[in-house]
């Protein structure tokens, strides 16, 4: 067989397996939530790379993480929105602050960029740790529900009716931001990032709107990212500041993509659906503390002898990109 | 009007505290031009060790002291091998593979001393009380003050009164244009880390005895290292000195204003500010070496 079809009937199989596998093992309750939440960071690592595409790095999603998870959760108890709106206007506010981003930070590239998106994590964690009367500071906001059914006018789904149910919402989800990260690489958009990623004066000669596109990509990583923030808080059941304010959270869409490989379509899901499985279902039993260090040591590994990330060797020679 | 003194020398302290911060940082990120983001974790380190050492066998502090200068070079020279083989883009990898390293540190921590506040217990003497303008200085403080001070007065006077303390500085500042005039550039970076990493042993304890030890408190020192780094100048011992002061005094004068839960904000806005405020700051050749 050609390596091509190998590779593509590998695919078909994975997928498959990812969506008729919890039909087939009921009982397995650990494996649909750890990969559930595979998925969940699957959907987070890629609405970071959408960012990361265009050429900039950053280490303070976590920002957009936290801000979508508190007003999401805030704008139910304070202003009786129901959940779903208040999940997306989660991701809208995590937006705002991205646009932001995108006006104060114009000009930094590369690691001052990345030092300044890390600095702008701290802003909305102290503020939100401070601001007792709203947020309950540090003591953070617990007893926060499942999510409730979706109701999409055909169907309603019971997302939050069990464990099974919940893993399919969040394979839904990831699918949904799979389609906005392809357009991101292969849409005319998408060749307008690659442009401004690999030369941005070629680029502006060739008529790309720069900074129109990049604060295209800033928004909609941002929106991505606060809606997971939201449904987070709803998975978890509980948040607090240093909890989704953390520079861990910002990390994993990093290390998760890096390590999948960021200029493909299917890297950063691969990485997630990968890794976090291996750190939850093998090492955290070994390792009760400090399991997390693999995700160090991968970001590591991966830099020094595979730059371009796993998905490079699912794919034919002839194309590179 | 008394504990307007009172923060205005814990400030002092403070700032001191965090020339040393800056002062390893800026010494690394001279001859590489790496940020590296495990510069705090790296600090944790050696305040752990100090505190194991204190805590498993009972060492004397001055001990703690030496063998922490003594074991960080090596962890430093280490780091510098690796950061030596990174591939290429230099800049981007080296953040990223320092930031791996950090969680990895972090996760050590975790591990093998749990997510407890740990602190090295000295017993408190009071060495200066001036009762009249109602000032008091422990002897803890004291060691975190005239250590720091002492250190950057060392450092400084290797590099501007010692040949290879000039050396070094060309380097810094120019690293072609000293490889031109005879200088072996490589040895210098094996120097800038080691001195690196005896400054970040010294910092480590000095942090165990006066704040608490955390596994993810090493983001702050980090950023504080950049900020006094970038607003300084690459290398200039004596501008490093005047920003860790003013940090210092922002900081504890905010805590005294507002609280001190609102301290944390000040050195993220200040980064920030400098960030943004840099002429140029985007530009190629700024960060080119």
């Amino acid at each position: 067989m050609e390596p091509d079809t190998v590779r593509k009937v590998f695919s078909w199989l994975a997928a498959l397996l990812l969506i008729v596998g919890p039909l087939l093992f009921p009982e397995a309750e650990v494996y649909l939530l750890v990969f559930g939440l595979a998925c969940f960071y699957a959907a987070l690592a890629m609405a970071w790379n959408i960012l990361a595409l265009s050429g900039l790095l950053s280490l303070g999603h976590g920002a957009f993480f936290g801000l979508g998870a508190y007003a999401a959760v805030l704008l139910q108890q304070k202003l009786l929105m129901p959940v779903y709106p208040a999940v997306v206007a989660g991701g809208m506010v995590g937006a705002l602050y991205g646009l932001l981003w995108g006006l104060v930070f114009k000009k930094l590239r590369g690691a001052y960029f990345a030092l300044a998106t890390l600095a702008s994590l701290e802003i909305p964690r102290v503020i939100v740790d401070n601001w007792e009367s709203l947020t309950s500071g540090s003591m953070g906001i617990v007893g926060i529900g499942r999510l409730p059914a979706l109701d999409l006018g055909i169907l309603t789904l019971p997302v939050g009716a069990g464990l099974r149910s919940q893993y399919y919402f969040l394979f839904g989800w990831m699918a949904f931001v799979t389609v906005l990260h392809r357009q991101a690489l292969r849409s005319r958009w998408g060749w307008a990032l690659r442009a401004i990623r690999e030369n941005e004066v070629a680029a502006e000669v060739l008529g790309v709107n720069i900074y129109g596109c990049r604060l295209a990509a800033l928004g909609l990583s941002a929106f991505l990212t606060g809606v997971c923030g939201g449904l987070y808080a709803h998975l978890m059941g509980l948040i607090e500041p240093a909890m989704v304010f953390s520079l861990q959270l910002a990390a994993f869409p990093l290390i998760l993509s890096f390590f999948g490989g960021r200029f493909a379509v299917f890297g950063p899901l691969i990485g997630a659906l990968l890794l976090y499985p291996l750190d939850q279902l093998v090492l955290q039993p070994l390792l009760p503390q400090g399991h997390a260090a693999v995700y160090g040591l991968v970001i590591i590994l991966t830099i020094f002898f595979f730059p371009q990330g796993l998905a490079t060797w699912f794919r034919p020679q002839s194309k590179t990109s | 009007m008394g504990i307007w003194q009172q923060a205005i020398l814990s400030g002092l302290s403070l700032g001191s505290f965090y020339t040393l911060l800056g002062l390893g940082f800026s010494l690394i990120f001279g001859v590489t031009r790496a940020f590296n983001l495990a510069h705090g974790d790296f600090i944790l380190l050696a305040g752990y060790l100090a505190f194991a050492l204190w805590h498993f066998w009972h060492l004397p502090f001055s001990w703690i002291l030496i063998l922490c200068m003594v074991s960080l070079p090596v962890a430093m020279l280490a780091l510098r091998e690796l950061l030596h083989r990174l591939p290429e883009p230099f800049e981007l990898n080296s953040l990223v593979v320092t930031f791996g390293l950090a969680i990895v540190l972090q996760n050590l921590f975790l591990g093998l001393f749990s997510a407890d506040y740990r602190l090295l217990l000295l017993p408190t003497t009071v060495v200066l009380d001036l009762p009249a303008c109602s000032l008091m200085m422990t002897a803890n403080q004291a060691m975190l003050l005239l250590g720091s001070l002492a250190a950057t007065a060392a450092v400084y006077l290797f590099l501007y009164r010692t040949f290879a303390g000039k050396a070094l500085r060309a380097t810094i500042q120019n690293r072609e244009g000293a490889a031109l005039a005879g200088i072996r550039v490589d040895q210098m970076q094996l120097l800038a880390f080691g001195l690196g990493g005896v400054l970040i042993g010294l910092a480590g304890p000095l942090m165990a005895v006066n704040m608490y030890l955390h596994p993810a408190g090493g983001l702050e020192p980090t950023l504080i290292a950049i900020i006094l780094t970038i607003a300084a100048g690459v290398g200039r011992t004596g501008s490093l000195l005047w920003v860790g002061w003013l940090l210092g005094a922002a900081e504890s004068l905010t805590a005294l204003a507002v609280g001190s839960s609102w301290r944390e904000l000040v050195s993220a806005l200040v980064l920030l500010l400098i960030l943004v405020g840099r002429p140029q700051a985007g530009a190629k050749h700024d960060i080119a070496s």
